[in-house]
């Protein structure tokens, strides 16, 4: 979910309307936005439509709030001029970001506040639609230092250029290690044998996509007059979308769009075009989504508000709407686009009056009168985190062991599936050693272990634990309640003596029952002086 | 094992009397002297057992009354002995009946084990300490302990703590145990011949000045000096290399126990001088040792011993606090929510923590290649890697479903859809993967289906985030259902399920709903808080698995529900690792 960043004053003049701020909060759920700050003239709004670029910017959240107000009225025309320009796109970069699509923007006076919306607009479309510049990199130049056509080819890692914001020749490969953005994006393409690089008819560096732009011609201010954007990526559909979006914004800033022709060797074509598309579908789709009665011509109005035009054949309604709306691919999204239309409040819910038989899961029975149980031995309940550490779940514990695994763990505190309850359980009495003793805790979770027979390879297991910690808790105290547990439960347990490594040797037993296991015992000093545990620990844990 | 001294349980009331209205934890921590925590929670017990203390209802310890019982006590000893100087005349019996009735007080006040020890300091008429008082009167150790103090605060008997020192092994001392003493080695290797002092290895050269120097002393070794130092045993030497020197016998008797520096004899204090000296031979360790006389009181006390059949006790004393098992109380909220659920004909459905990426996303209609996929940021496997997808029907269904809309009028998403992506395994994101399971699984029309899941994403642990989360999730089937009706669902869910008084709808996005729904509901503290989102499920994910009515979806925040319903700020509470708290609430 993007925030939007955005100047009132700025937003104020381009919608042609002043708002209060419980106006603007009402207005911005036309882009399905929630004003997050408002601090004197800067508003940051979270826009929840994250299949729509379009509206990421001050431009496309004044185009939306625009005709959702009545000011502006259907689709937004563009004019596209035809440019001189010619982008020549080498065969060569195929498998290392084969496409792209570039436009001018002319005449066009650059203020501070538009400056920070095309960097804003271009870097959320980068980050979010561009899947953090993966899919779509922009890039924005002064047009005026570009000479000629630009060619787009893979290049040696060892061709040099002064990279924004440096001052000296850097090879490609230097830019990847050193440059800041090199170190952010590198990985893109850092194993690639070529990598992409734009260039001009004087063999300039504009760009190394999808890194960095050059310093000379990458330097955008409100000097700058003319500008060239560059699109790539590896989706021809996509990117001509994410440069659509850019000229959009530009142009309702009053520049003037021009386009370039791309040369993909002999095929050339100019992939800047505003098109309409067209969705239809029966009309009393509309009705019987929503629960409503909304007559043909509320329907059409509604519409025409979300800047779609409707139109009536018998009982087939047709949508039509700019080609930037990539969202609306079925029905009801066009049905959506009418409900936020009229306003969702001014819906009356209905109630449901649909008769079920409600029921939980017969696990969750026996796990909540197992818990019960517990209680009633007069053990404390506690909760642990599904997520741990290897130090807790086996080191802490003097084992080794296999666990099911996370590859992007935020923190190594949670880089595995615990396996058993007990570490966690031991973890937190020795967050506790300050309350009072006897400490009698047990958690009833589940645990995570690799299996080949599942569907997933993983066994997720419920287990209860149930520790007793005071000076002369032993091996028999806990055993009384495994036998009580398992008189109540009709478990049929055997229990045999076996030496496990965090339980005092004689005193550590394994349990089983029907196909199930457990272990029971007295947890031995060197577990005790890893938890920094200073009073005896009577331990059981079982498979339910 | 953690049974106080009376110094520190003189130190604990010391502290107590300087610091007014603490907790325990407040108190312990203002102690002159570190001590273990269960150690000083024995010695409050204690201090509570002697009605000295109590712990008020707030958690603080409290004095007041008995500093008031004491002040008192003491002006009347005051005024008796100003009585007894002026009327040492007076009637005997009248001081001696009132004497046995406070006599008689005391004693019937007394626990069984006091009782027990008192007759035994009577019998024996001599001091005796703890372990020599536990073994007479037949109970263990603490109890011994406790009794000592109990007596000396009646005055039955005087108690006194004898500081010694103990002496055990050193680090060092165990190494050259099982290694043998340095010079002793050093002898072995040089034996009856002229050595050079650059041959011998036994040592390592840092410790070879040493160990000359000490076999010099005593007078082992024979040096002279030729290009280099030459060494030779002495017959003395010989002699020492056959035989088990004092010094050798000492740290052997040291092995396995430590001794009171009290027991040795003259010559052993000698010996024990000696390993003194060397670095790291030896430990010593202060220990205190109580012990116990009866006092003229106690003797007195011990013939209505058997006249008190049960004790009396003082019913306004303060007693040990104890806890009842619980109920982890977050649980105990998601207990009470599955069955208000179940009452509104809701049916649980599974909910495993790890899901195939199918389950999660595909389903779901989120594209492979779409930025809607990294829109939740979420855990990957890194072992298993990959899962086992259902029926190829359903795996059809869903890959048409993104191709090209399949049996729905979309246009999908257009791009070519992988089984190999949507088989990978991850720690679900979301409570829909779920509901995403049940409708692959099929579904009873009308019919209402929810789950309490935990959810993983990668997030920043802080009081507004957790790593791992909990979210009830569910979907309502049925026929003619509208988006007036998933409204309605909603209201009923924030009135019946979180109490709230009004609620509000915001345009959402969610890949799979249209249209998506925010609710948001009026809190009366906290004001519009948002409590969940819904929406009716795109037409692509149920008619292309057979399902012809609409699914209302929904998804409500329970730790958000929890953290008000438990008057929480901080959603790291809801899994607290306080025991306190979770004992007391506080």
């Amino acid at each position: 979910m993007p925030t939007i960043t955005s100047s009132k004053k700025d937003l104020e003049n381009l919608t042609g309307k002043s708002f209060t701020k419980e106006e603007l909060e009402d207005v911005l759920l036309c882009v399905k936005g929630e004003l997050d700050s408002i601090e004197e003239d800067e508003l940051k709004i979270d826009i929840k439509e994250t299949n729509r670029p379009d509206l990421w910017s001050t431009e496309g959240i004044a185009r939306e709030i625009k005709s959702y107000i009545g000011k502006e009225k259907g689709i937004p025309e563009y004019k596209v001029l035809k440019g001189k320009r010619k982008a020549l796109i080498d065969k060569n970069l195929e498998g290392i970001r084969p496409k792209a699509a570039y436009a001018e923007i002319r005449d066009i006076k650059i203020t501070e506040e538009i400056l920070l919306q095309i960097i804003q607009l271009q870097e959320k479309i980068c980050q979010g639609y561009g899947k953090k510049r993966e899919q779509i990199a922009i890039g924005v130049f002064d047009l005026d230092k570009v000479k000629g056509n630009v060619k787009y080819f893979a290049a040696e890692p060892s061709f040099e250029f002064i990279p924004l914001g440096f001052n000296e020749n850097m090879s490609l490969r230097e830019i990847l290690i050193k440059h800041p953005k090199g170190k952010e994006y590198g990985k893109l393409i850092e194993k690639k044998e070529k990598f992409p690089l734009l260039i001009d008819e004087n063999n300039k560096v504009l760009s190394l996509p999808p890194i960095i732009n050059s310093d000379e011609s990458g330097k955008v201010t409100t000097e700058t007059k003319n500008l060239f954007v560059d699109v790539t990526g590896f989706n021809q559909e996509k990117i001509d979308l994410a440069l659509k979006i850019m000229c959009m914004a530009l142009a309702d800033r009053k520049g003037k769009i021009y386009s370039v022709e791309l040369n993909y060797g002999k095929k050339k074509f100019n992939s800047m075009q505003f098109k309409k598309e067209k969705i239809s579908f029966e009309l009393k789709e509309v009705n019987e989504l929503l629960g409503t009665d909304f007559s043909k011509k509320e329907i059409l109005k509604l519409m025409e508000k979300r800047r779609i035009k409707g139109t009536i054949k018998g009982n087939k309604l047709t949508a039509e709407f700019g080609d930037y709306r990539k969202d609306i691919i079925h029905a009801w999204d066009v049905i959506e686009d009418i409900a936020i239309a009229f306003d969702f409040n001014k819906f009356i819910p209905e109630k449901l009056n649909v008769f079920t038989l409600g029921s939980i899961k017969d696990e969750s029975r026996k796990l909540k009168d197992l818990r019960e149980l517990c209680v009633g031995f007069g053990l404390q309940e506690i909760a642990s985190n599904h997520l741990t550490s290897k130090e807790v779940q086996c080191i802490k514990m003097n084992s080794k062991n296999e666990f099911v695994e996370i590859t992007n763990p935020v923190s190594s505190n949670w880089e595995i599936f615990r396996k058993n309850l007990l570490s966690e359980s031991l973890d937190f009495l020795s967050k506790n050693k300050h309350c009072s003793f006897p400490q009698k805790i047990f958690e009833v979770g589940r645990t995570v272990e690799l299996n080949s027979e599942k569907e997933t390879g993983i066994a997720e297991k419920w287990k209860l634990c149930i520790c007793i910690s005071h000076s002369k808790t032993n091996f028999n105290e806990i055993k009384s309640i495994l036998e009580a547990i398992s008189r109540e439960l009709k478990l049929n347990h055997s229990i045999k003596e076996k030496n496990l490594s965090f339980f005092e040797n004689g005193k550590s037993a394994v349990i089983s029952f029907k196909e199930k296991k457990g272990f029971i015992g007295e947890v031995n000093e060197k577990t005790m002086q890893n938890f920094g545990l200073e009073t005896k620990v009577s331990v059981l844990e079982i498979e339910i | 094992m953690h049974s106080p001294r009376l110094d520190t349980i003189a130190m604990v009331e010391n502290t107590i009397k300087k610091n007014r209205n603490l907790s325990k934890t407040e108190l312990w921590k203002k102690l002159p002297k570190q001590m273990m925590y269960q150690t000083f929670s024995t010695a409050i017990d204690y201090l509570i057992e002697l009605n000295k203390i109590k712990l008020n209802d707030k958690g603080k310890i409290e004095w007041i009354e008995q500093e008031k019982i004491r002040l008192n006590e003491k002006q009347e000893t005051e005024e008796k002995e100003y009585a007894v100087e002026n009327k040492q005349k007076n009637s005997i019996e009248i001081s001696e009946t009132s004497l046995d009735s406070e006599t008689k007080k005391i004693v019937s006040e007394l626990s069984e084990i006091e009782g027990k020890t008192l007759k035994v300091l009577a019998e024996e008429k001599q001091e005796l300490n703890v372990e020599e008082l536990a073994e007479k009167a037949g109970i263990d150790l603490d109890s011994a302990r406790r009794s000592i103090q109990w007596l000396n605060e009646k005055k039955l008997g005087k108690a006194r703590i004898e500081k010694s020192v103990f002496v055990s092994l050193g680090e060092e001392g165990i190494k050259v145990l099982s290694n043998g003493l340095p010079e002793k080695n050093f002898l072995k290797e040089i034996g009856n011949t002229w050595k050079k002092i650059s041959e011998i290895k036994s040592i390592p050269k840092q410790e070879i000045n040493i160990a000359l120097g000490n076999a010099k002393k005593k007078n082992l070794i024979e040096l002279k000096k030729e290009k280099e130092l030459m060494i030779k045993a002495t017959e003395k030497g010989k002699e020492f290399i056959e035989k088990k020197s004092e010094e050798e016998l000492m740290l052997e008797k040291l092995s396995d126990k430590e001794f009171n520096e009290k027991s040795f004899n003259e010559k052993e204090k000698q010996v024990l001088k000696f390993l003194g000296f060397r670095k790291n031979f030896l430990k010593h360790k202060e220990k205190g040792n109580e012990f116990i006389l009866i006092t003229e009181k106690g003797i007195s006390a011990v013939p209505f011993l058997s006249a008190v059949k049960e004790r009396k006790y003082n019913l306004t004393d303060a007693v040990k606090e104890i806890y009842p098992g619980k109920k982890q109380p977050y649980f105990k909220f998601v207990d009470e929510i599955k069955q208000k659920l179940v009452s509104l004909g809701f049916k649980e459905m599974n909910n495993p923590l790890i899901v195939q990426e199918f389950y999660n996303f595909d389903v779901l209609f989120q594209p492979q290649n779409h930025s809607a996929r990294t829109w939740t940021d979420t855990y990957k496997l890194k072992k298993p890697e990959f899962g086992k997808l259902p029926d190829k029907k359903i795996v059809n269904a869903v890959k048409s479903a993104h191709e090209n809309g399949g049996k729905t009028k979309s246009k999908g998403w257009q791009y070519k859809w992988e089984e190999k992506i949507a088989s990978q395994l991850m720690p679900s994101a979301h409570g829909t993967a779920h509901s995403a399971r049940q409708l692959t699984k099929g579904i009873e029309v009308p019919g209402k289906y929810f789950t309490i899941a935990r959810c993983f994403r990668p997030d920043v642990v802080d009081a507004t985030h957790l790593i791992e989360f909990n979210q009830l999730e569910g979907f309502v089937a049925g026929k003619n259902f509208t988006f007036r009706k998933l409204l309605g669902l909603l209201k009923e869910f924030a009135v019946e399920v979180a109490g709230a008084e009004k609620v509000k709808f915001l345009p959402d996005y969610y890949p799979f709903t249209e249209p998506s729904v925010q609710l948001n509901a009026l809190h009366p503290k906290l004001g519009w808080v948002e409590f969940g989102g819904a929406g009716i499920f795109r037409k692509e994910i149920t008619e292309n698995l057979g399902i012809k009515e609409k699914c209302l979806a929904w998804g409500l925040g329970m730790d958000r529900l929890a953290m008000f319903k438990l008057k929480l700020n901080d959603i790291r509470e809801l899994f607290s690792y306080n025991l306190n708290w979770l004992r007391k609430g506080i």
